[in-house]
């Protein structure tokens, strides 16, 4: 009897198995196709010396070394780190000041917050293009037209080299911060309210609910998004393609632009391309084992 | 007025697709039956298309089934950019036939990415008519012709008239007193923005235009022949010279003209060169380096009347008078057989791109001429890609028939050419694009900050350059 109970369980385990790798079949076939083998084409492609797609003869780290000695590499490297720097700066404690307010918010709290989002639903492209009319350089730029209004006169804005990083971060914190805001708008609603009542009870004001409950409910999503931010913004590209063309004098090119550039932009090298997108992706799976050695760290103390 | 050009266009149009349905039903009409195969066709008009141009080319397709019944055409919207065409070419997906531009035909070829139509031309004996110059474009080392010219064009500059005549300067005649040198259109452009407030030249200095603007310029300070920008050595190995003391007079010419003269537009380092036509064609500019096959920009596109512009030649440089003389090809598909070959270029010919006229021809070519009026651009002689004299004359008769402008505000361009007072270039022979990019980086330096040193800068572009050169090409 109990043999006969065993073979069922084992027989059900079985099933249990095969139904789950059904499920996950399609997207494993999906990412297959579209996710892993491109990125090990592309890993092999780096090591060959190419004729458009075509690989030609193995060439070992030689592309890799021909894209790092180049002055328009490093400058793509710094610019990129530059990049990540002026998004933490601007782009990453907004979304969290815009959940604290919107959820401290008693009404029309829906309204903000569609109001925080509508940037995101916008096409990207069209928000560029928007913001490049704003920051246009000439008496019809319209921020030149709002300063002319004080007697400023037009300044030019896309063209100066120190201004131009920090003005694509803001373009592109303000088309995603809005989304940032709804994932700590939703955790912060997963927090008791019970919470913030025996607060409330002992005296604690608003800040200090925000500091004593708050932040640490959603200080573990922070790190987790902090990290993605950085993946996100270290891939930045068609921004600064549409605002700036990369320029002036590589101010802004990304090293996104750069493989683009080496792929389409007519020296048609994928093997370079390819290197310097693999090269991105060692730097970002660094900078993740950091996050994650450090994050890991801190979970242990707790 | 207009709406009656829109129905004259329309009805040309018409009378073109009932032409070829009449010869669909004369039985001498078919070229030759036995040819089977199919041909894809890029740049296919789209629904958004304006009818008169969409009926134009259903007539094509009418006159095909006509003169080659077997062949069957596939239209396509493809438009050739490089990014999107290398893929479809290795994936064998490409239309049999695509437009790119001169600058992409040699790299194309050495890439192994388009087919071969020599013997298909030969059959139909036009080989020896293409303007050599053209030839060298599109053929490889051995002679092999891989495209044909659809269109060639001469650089020169668009002018706004309005704002030199806001600013005074116009003679006696009511022309436009356009700068011959580079050195009046410095002077000009600084009386423009003084007396106007708007940029005396705009310069679509992003990506590579800049480069290829420049390169202009410097083959005006004298950067051609023993100075030339990129040149082969004895060895074979082809050496890059952004040093020379003419392209850095070149080079400060061009930062001159922003911090001495100060006439460029605003945002110059994101202006691309569709931004550089719609800042002339609306007004915010006088002057932009533009060719004769792009007239339609500022003035159809972005409205600007056809006599409020000029098209003149390319200014006068201390070292000489020279233009960049390119233009759009086309080209077919890696994958094509020799029946394709031979259906294309019967399709070309078709189309009027081939020096052969009839009264089919004749009549697309009308119903083009009208389109062009009908959209308000202005129709103007065509710079001819075929050396065949009798053709080209009965081409510009017709071309008379809808010219649409004061011929004196253009004559000097064509003069220019006709008369040989200005010498035709290609582009820079090998890379000109990752060329353009180095040059285009540095006239961005120039013309945002004010003490760059030109020399330092172009030494910089110069071994980048030296070292893409030796890594594809040198060394390879």
């Amino acid at each position: 009897m109990s043999n006969k109970k065993s073979v069922l369980s084992s027989r059900a385990k079985t099933m249990e198995f095969a139904k789950a790798w059904l499920i996950m079949l399609p997207s494993l076939v999906l990412m297959t196709f579209f996710v892993w083998e491109p990125l090990f084409e592309s890993v092999r492609m780096s090591l060959f010396k190419t004729r458009n797609v075509e690989l030609i003869s193995f060439i070992g780290l030689d592309n890799y070394v021909s894209v790092m000695k180049k002055d328009d590499f490093l400058q793509a490297l710094v610019n990129t780190f530059s990049y990540t720097f002026w998004s933490l700066l601007i782009g990453f404690l907004l979304p969290i000041v815009l959940a604290v307010l919107i959820g401290e918010t008693r009404r029309w709290r829906g309204i903000f917050r569609t109001i925080a989002y509508l940037p995101n639903m916008l096409p990207g492209l069209a928000v560029v293009i928007l913001w490049s009319n704003f920051f246009s350089g000439g008496k019809t730029g319209v921020l030149n037209i709002l300063l002319s209004h004080l007697n400023i006169p037009p300044q030019t804005y896309l063209t100066r080299a120190e201004w131009v990083i920090p003005i694509i971060i803001l373009v592109a914190t303000w088309k995603g911060a809005g989304a940032t805001a709804l994932i700590y708008m939703a955790s912060i609603a997963g927090i008791s309210p019970e919470l913030y009542e025996a607060a409330t009870i002992d005296g604690a004001n608003v800040w200090r609910r925000i500091i004593h409950i708050m932040i640490p409910a959603i200080k573990k999503l922070t790190g987790t998004l902090l990290i993605l931010q950085i993946i996100s913004v270290f891939q930045i590209m068609y921004e600064p393609m549409v605002l700036t063309k990369g320029g002036p004098d590589n101010a802004s090119l990304s090293l996104m632009q750069l493989m683009w550039q080496y792929a389409f932009g007519g020296a048609m090298n994928y093997g370079k391309a390819s290197a310097v997108a693999v090269i991105v992706t060692i730097i970002l799976l660094l900078m993740t084992a950091v996050y994650s050695y450090f994050n890991r760290k801190e979970s242990d103390w707790e | 007025m207009n709406r009656l050009f829109k129905v004259v266009s329309l009805l040309l149009a018409l009378c073109f697709v009932m032409t070829a349905i009449t010869f669909a039903f004369a039985e001498d009409g078919v070229i030759d039956a036995d040819l089977t195969c199919t041909i894809t066709l890029g740049n296919w008009p789209p629904d958004t298309a304006a009818d008169a141009e969409k009926a134009l080319f259903e007539g094509y397709k009418a006159t095909m089934a006509v003169q080659y019944p077997n062949v069957t055409l596939v239209p396509d919207y493809y438009s050739y950019t490089l990014s999107n065409y290398v893929p479809m070419a290795k994936g064998h997906t490409a239309p049999s036939i695509f437009q790119p531009p001169f600058t992409d035909p040699q790299l194309l070829i050495s890439q192994g990415l388009v087919g071969d139509v020599t013997d298909a031309l030969e059959s139909f004996g036009v080989l020896e008519q293409f303007s050599p110059s053209y030839v060298e474009m599109l053929a490889d080392e051995n002679g092999r012709i891989y495209g044909l010219p659809r269109d060639g064009y001469v650089l020169g500059m668009h002018i706004n008239i309005d704002l030199f005549r806001e600013a005074g300067l116009m003679t006696e005649e009511g022309l436009p007193m356009y700068p011959k040198t580079l050195q009046e259109l410095a002077e000009y452009g600084k009386i423009i923005k003084e007396k106007t407030g708007k940029a005396g030249l705009v310069f679509p200095a992003s990506e590579t235009y800049g480069g290829w603007l420049f390169t202009n310029i410097a083959w005006n300070f004298g950067c051609v022949g023993e100075n030339a920008l990129e040149y082969q050595d004895e060895d074979g190995r082809w050496v890059c010279n952004f040093t020379s003391d003419e392209c850095i007079a070149a080079m400060e010419y061009m930062r001159d003209l922003r911090w001495k003269y100060d006439i460029l537009n605003a945002d110059a380092t994101t202006t691309d060169w569709a931004g550089a036509h719609s800042i002339l064609g609306t007004g915010e500019a006088a002057m932009n380096f533009a060719a004769d096959d792009s007239v339609d920009q500022p003035t159809a596109n972005k409205g600007l009347p056809v006599d409020s512009f000029a098209l003149i030649p390319f200014p006068a440089g201390p070292e000489g008078r020279y233009a960049l003389a390119g233009g759009t090809c086309y080209m077919f598909s890696p994958d094509i057989t020799s029946d394709q070959a031979i259906a294309l270029m019967a399709y070309l010919k078709v189309l009027g791109k081939l020096p052969f006229l009839d009264d089919q021809i004749i009549s697309g070519m009308r119903a083009d001429y009208a389109a062009k009026r009908d959209r308000g651009a202005p129709v103007l002689p065509a710079i001819s890609a075929w050396t065949d004299a009798e053709y080209n004359a009965a081409k510009q008769a017709i071309i008379d028939e809808y010219c649409n402008v004061d011929m004196r505000l253009y004559n000097d361009f064509f003069d220019s050419i006709s008369q040989g007072t200005i010498t035709l270039k290609s582009e820079e022979p090998i890379f000109a694009q990752q060329l353009y990019r180095e040059l285009t980086a540095v006239v961005q330096r120039m013309i945002t900050r004010e003490g760059a040193d030109v020399e330092k800068a172009l030494r910089k572009a110069e071994e980048a350059f030296q070292e893409y050169l030796d890594d594809e090409i040198n060394d390879y």
